[in-house]
């Protein structure tokens, strides 16, 4: 009795746990294809493939996608370079001075990361101007400031990840093929640099994603060259949209497909290594292929449903047309908002007959709303749809505006064009 | 001796900070031969491993190979080939592939590679074992990996760091004989490490036995079972029985020695020390347990020594019998086993007799411990 | 030393060793040492235009951090309040952050630690994946909850609990919900690789013994795990307190984190040397303060980081 109301206690407990975890990425995700122009859940109004057009259309995303993978390169390259050898060097420094030395480095992962991108600004600012370098040099670059800062204390998680592995390797191994002729370089490229070359692969995937999504160093170094993600912060802070949504979408998916592939990786992996195991020479060539790629193998099977799930979707979005959905949406609302225009009118002129009743002067509240509006036409893509909208002073309601412009980028009409 | 590229130790000394390890270490090893360091663990015999190999400078003194100072030349230019202790396969490369990373280093084509690593799987007796990896074979499987791998580069001397040590009896016990054949077929010189006597023994020409550092003695193997240099390599090689005691009279090769239990008893003065020991010296004293023979009752003198016999046990080929010795230590009596009847003796008095030839004094030293 | 290094250069080869150490002093002085002296050393200087940097009026002065303490100076009042308010804010709330999430994670570390079976790397990976999404992302998926419109609101207010939307970005509940979401990685992985290392058995004899459930985690597991405890509250903390992202997307338009200030000293202002003494007073009062927490519980800094 108790025991199964602990049980129970301890699985409501994961469910909410898990439910705050993941169930922002999803919400976020299905707001992507509501074609509310307010990223939402409810209401729902259409079911739409417009945001990923939009996405795609933006020159900045694209942009700032362009410059945190050429960032994204650079710190992957220069931080396992430095982890590896921070790494290497930690297993051999003098003893005295290890303590000290794992201090120094593992304290990046510490600082937060505002202060390293000013400490990188004022440094190399110095330096350059000690260099008596213009204001322009590669030193005061965007792209060599964020690498360089990314790269402080992404550097020192690739040594974490390398060192763990470093830690399991027999120093014999390098002195045998020393014994054996090779000189030190071969010996690191033949038998050191294969054995960590798992560790080296994780470390830069880490790498890459830490650049990738790294705001607060960034946001002090990019100078000319924003990344997807300064991209995205500047438009998270001054206005909302589901192309957002869209793009967030894409990484989720993204991420969940690469580590359901990584997951299947491991598992055949480890079947194959326990079919080897089992296996005479003379079985070897023919059995490695039997433990088919699925058997026992729980991720790729949900890959392959995943990998189906993403076609389907697509292919439902190259011939789903919203439009019709759409323009009743947009009919609907238009009779809303009509139906309050009318209501606001009618309020209006009691109110003005009141207080034309009342006093002489209450024509100075009214001009303000109408104000408004005039001004937000201009802006709301309504315009576009030659609509009327009222209501554009609460920008929740801006909604299918795009869907004029939106429509272009509509697979349907790529379709008729081929 | 045959052609082989030997190995010269000179006046060699290596330090780590204020730790000797080796000290002042002579030798001279012949080529083709079969050289052991014997000795226990932390009495420096790797270390003088690793200056021959090239992974340690020497502190002092020099490392000759075929007569060519060593001196700044790194591993990978030495002509040495050394098979570590945990063998250093690479586990990642096949075994073919290991086989040949020597030639692989020096640029040799696949199929060159391949051909190679099949003549020496065929001598380590593995023919078509070359596609799996290290982590697919036996133990004794990959003790022959690794020696084909080490003479595919080729050496002229090959050094082996204790490699049977991680194997079981039985597969020890057979890898000797074949370490010791392939040393024969290869005729390089094998310099080898160890701290099992009866590894050293049974495959060396000459053995080198270590103590903290310091070589007592260099000789082959019966030498040093039947005339050793010191206490330590008497203790060490072997089982011995020590009595310790002074030197009451030296007469010629042998001595007589006053022993602190079993009075005067006479043995003949190892052969390193001739001349050396005086009366009045400290000195010890070792006759080994199959040395002894049961005496009659009654009969006593210079070779006779008496004891209380604590317990016995039957090993097969010899019979053990165990007397109270000095300072606890029991006395070790082997009697071979021709199938006559045998007597317990447990609790009595009995006289043992030995040969003076086969008693052995050397000055009171250090004992190996047990 | 010489002989440490002919050892490495033995050890290595000179080419390689060369490599390592080059790029190892490189990492330690180039990138970690000599920015944080070089931004230590311009926190004591006045915000001087480029032409009169080096010049006479170069000169090292306390100045940046009298601001802090004192405002403007011929400011109406005595203490720079608004500053220093939100300085002790940015602490006290990155400690509730690291409680937070202590208290919520601890339980998951301890089921993913002490259970086995292959549902326990599914966990794992739903654990990562929200941490290889952006950080500007993940902010952005609590606005969409928590905004005015946003689900929360859409669901109270339609079940009839609340009459009018209740704002949870300008009642911080979103800033807060959000930093305890972006760390939520960082507390649980810690605490699983050691509890993970906990033999099983200990808590089979304490409960053999009849330890009820919280004294089996208060004199077993919790002594036990507290090098990993540790560990992920430093991080949690040090990372919350150096927020910039979550602060940003998910503050209220009243509320501010001190990262903002350092951040509008450098962007809006332009007054970067003021930018690095607020920096400066942010790093050391972190470093301080995690130490005199380790301090009291008697945690090693050789345990951080593992």
């Amino acid at each position: 009795m108790n025991m199964s109301f602990l049980r129970i206690s301890i699985w409501v407990y994961l469910a909410i746990f898990f439910a705050y975890l993941l169930g922002p990425l999803v919400i976020m995700s299905i707001t992507a294809f509501n074609s509310s122009g307010f990223p939402r859940m409810s209401p729902w109004e259409c079911l739409t493939f417009q945001w990923f057009g939009e996405l795609f259309q933006d020159q900045r995303i694209l942009n700032g996608i362009k410059n945190s993978l050429i960032i994204g390169a650079g710190t992957v390259v220069l931080s396992v370079a430095m982890g590896l050898a921070g790494a290497l060097m930690l297993t051999q420094i003098w003893p005295k001075l290890r303590a000290t030395y794992y201090t120094i480095i593992i304290a990046p992962i510490l600082i937060p990361g505002v202060v390293l991108g000013i400490s990188t600004l004022v440094f190399w600012d110095r330096i350059n101007r000690m260099l008596g370098l213009g204001a322009d040099s590669f030193l005061s670059n965007g792209i060599f400031l964020t690498v360089i800062g990314q790269s402080t204390f992404i550097a020192s998680y690739c040594m974490l990840v390398l060192v763990a592995r470093l830690q399991r390797y027999d120093l014999a191994l390098t002195e045998a093929a020393l014994d054996l002729g090779a000189t030190h370089a071969q010996a690191f490229r033949k038998i050191l640099l294969p054995f960590m070359r798992p560790a080296i692969a994780s470390a830069a995937v880490l790498a890459f994603l830490a650049s990738f999504e790294n705001y607060n160093t960034t946001t002090f170094t990019f100078g000319e060259y924003p990344t997807l993600t300064i991209e995205l912060a500047q438009k998270v802070r001054y206005g909302i949209t589901p192309a957002i949504s869209a793009l967030a979408f894409i990484i989720v998916a993204l991420t969940v497909f690469f580590a359901l592939l990584n997951e299947a990786k491991l598992k055949r992996q480890e079947l194959v290594a326990a079919a080897r195991k089992e296996a005479t020479v003379e079985e070897l060539a023919g059995k490695i292929k039997l433990p088919s790629f699925f058997s026992g193998n729980m991720a790729a099977v949900l890959l392959v449903m995943f990998a189906v799930a993403t076609i389907t979707v697509v292919g439902t979005a190259m011939a789903y047309n919203p439009a019709q959905c759409i323009a009743d949406v947009k009919e609907e609302k238009r009779l809303e908002a009509e139906q309050r225009i009318q209501e606001l009118r009618k309020q209006r002129e009691e109110q003005r007959k009141q207080r034309e009743a009342e006093q002489g002067d209450a024509q100075q509240s009214t001009p303000k709303p109408s104000n408004n509006s005039g001004f937000g036409n201009v802006f709301a893509p309504n315009t576009l749809g030659g609509q009327d909208d009222e209501s554009s002073a609460e920008p929740d309601n801006q909604p299918s505006g795009n869907s004029g412009f939106g429509n272009v980028f509509d697979p349907n009409s790529l379709k008729t064009d081929e | 001796m045959s052609a082989g590229i030997g190995v010269d130790l000179e006046n060699l000394w290596i330090r780590f900070g204020d730790f000797v390890a080796v000290r002042d270490a002579n030798v001279n090893i012949n080529g083709g031969d079969f050289f052991s360091f014997l000795g226990p663990s932390g009495c420096g015999k790797t270390t003088i491993l690793r200056a021959v190999s090239g992974f340690l400078e020497p502190s002092e003194g020099n490392v000759l190979i075929g007569g060519k100072n060593m001196k700044g030349i790194g591993p990978n230019k030495r002509p040495t080939a050394l098979i570590f202790q945990n063998l250093a396969l690479f586990p990642l490369m096949k075994v073919w592939e290991n086989i040949t990373f020597s030639m692989e280093i020096k640029g040799a084509s696949a199929a060159e590679r391949r051909k190679r690593a099949d003549e020496l799987l065929d001598m380590i007796a593995l023919p078509d074992q070359g596609d799996k990896l290290p982590s697919e074979l036996s133990g004794g499987q990959r003790q022959r990996v690794a020696i084909a791998r080490a003479l595919c580069a080729e050496p002229d001397v090959l050094l082996l760091d204790e490699p049977l040590s991680a194997l079981d009896l039985k597969l020890r016990q057979h890898m000797r004989t074949e370490l010791r054949e392939i040393q024969k077929r290869v005729g390089i010189t094998f310099i080898y490490i160890t701290h099992d006597q009866g590894e050293a023994l049974t495959m060396s020409d000459n053995i080198a036995v270590m103590r903290a550092g310091v070589i007592d003695q260099i000789a082959d193997g019966k030498t040093i079972y039947n005339d050793p240099t010191t206490a330590f390599a008497a203790s060490f090689v072997g089982e011995n029985n020590v009595f310790r005691g002074k030197v009451k009279r030296v007469m010629g090769e042998e001595a007589l020695i006053s022993t602190n239990r079993s009075g005067d008893l006479v043995a003949r003065i190892s052969t390193a020390n001739q001349g050396k020991l005086a009366e009045g010296d400290d000195a010890m004293m070792f006759i080994r347990p199959e040395a002894f023979s049961i005496a009659p009752e009654g009969t006593s003198g210079d070779h006779f020594v008496t004891a209380r016999v604590t317990h016995e046990e039957f090993e097969g080929n010899v019979f053990n019998i165990f007397t109270e010795g000095e300072g606890g230590k029991e006395i070790k009596v082997s009697i071979p086993n021709h199938g006559q009847s045998f007597k317990d003796h447990t609790g009595q008095n009995i006289t043992l007799e030995y040969e003076t030839r086969n008693a052995v004094v050397v000055p009171a030293g250090e004992l190996a411990a047990e | 030393m010489p002989g440490f290094l002919r050892d490495f250069f033995n050890r290595n080869g000179f080419g390689m060793g060369l490599a390592i150490l080059g790029l190892v002093l490189f990492w330690t002085i180039g990138l970690i040492i000599l920015p944080q002296l070089s931004m230590l050393d311009f926190s004591f200087r006045p915000n001087l235009p480029p032409p009169e940097i080096g010049g006479p009026k170069d000169v090292y002065t306390l100045e940046n951090y009298k601001y802090l303490i004192y405002g403007p100076e011929g400011g109406s009042q005595s203490y720079n309040a608004v500053d220093l308010r939100v300085f002790f804010r940015t602490l006290i709330a990155a400690v509730c952050v690291t409680i937070f999430n202590l208290i919520i994670c601890y339980p998951i570390a301890y089921y993913l630690g002490q259970s086995k079976g292959n549902h326990i790397r599914i966990f794992a990976i739903m654990l990562i994946i929200p941490y290889w999404i952006n950080e500007i992302l993940r902010a952005f998926a609590l606005r969409i909850i928590f905004g005015e419109t946003g689900v929360l609101n859409t669901l109270f207010v339609g079940l009839g609990i609340w009459d009018t939307p209740f704002d949870f970005i300008r009642n911080d509940i979103a800033l807060y919900a959000g930093l305890g979401y972006a760390y939520i990685l960082l507390m649980i992985f810690p605490m699983y690789n050691v509890i993970e290392s906990l033999d099983g058995n200990q808590i089979e004899a304490a409960r053999d013994l009849g330890a009820p459930w919280w004294r089996i985690h208060w004199r077993v597991v919790i002594p036990y795990a507290k090098p990993g405890i540790s560990s992920g509250c430093t991080m949690v903390f040090m990372l919350s307190a150096g927020a910039l992202a979550a602060p940003q997307i998910l503050g209220g338009p009243s509320s501010l984190w001190f990262t903002q200030l350092i951040y509008q000293q450098f962007n809006d202002n332009n007054d970067w040397p003021q930018g690095a003494a607020y920096a400066i007073v942010l790093l050391v009062t972190c470093i301080l303060f995690v130490l005199a927490m380790m301090r009291l519980f008697k945690v090693n800094m050789g345990d951080i980081g593992k």
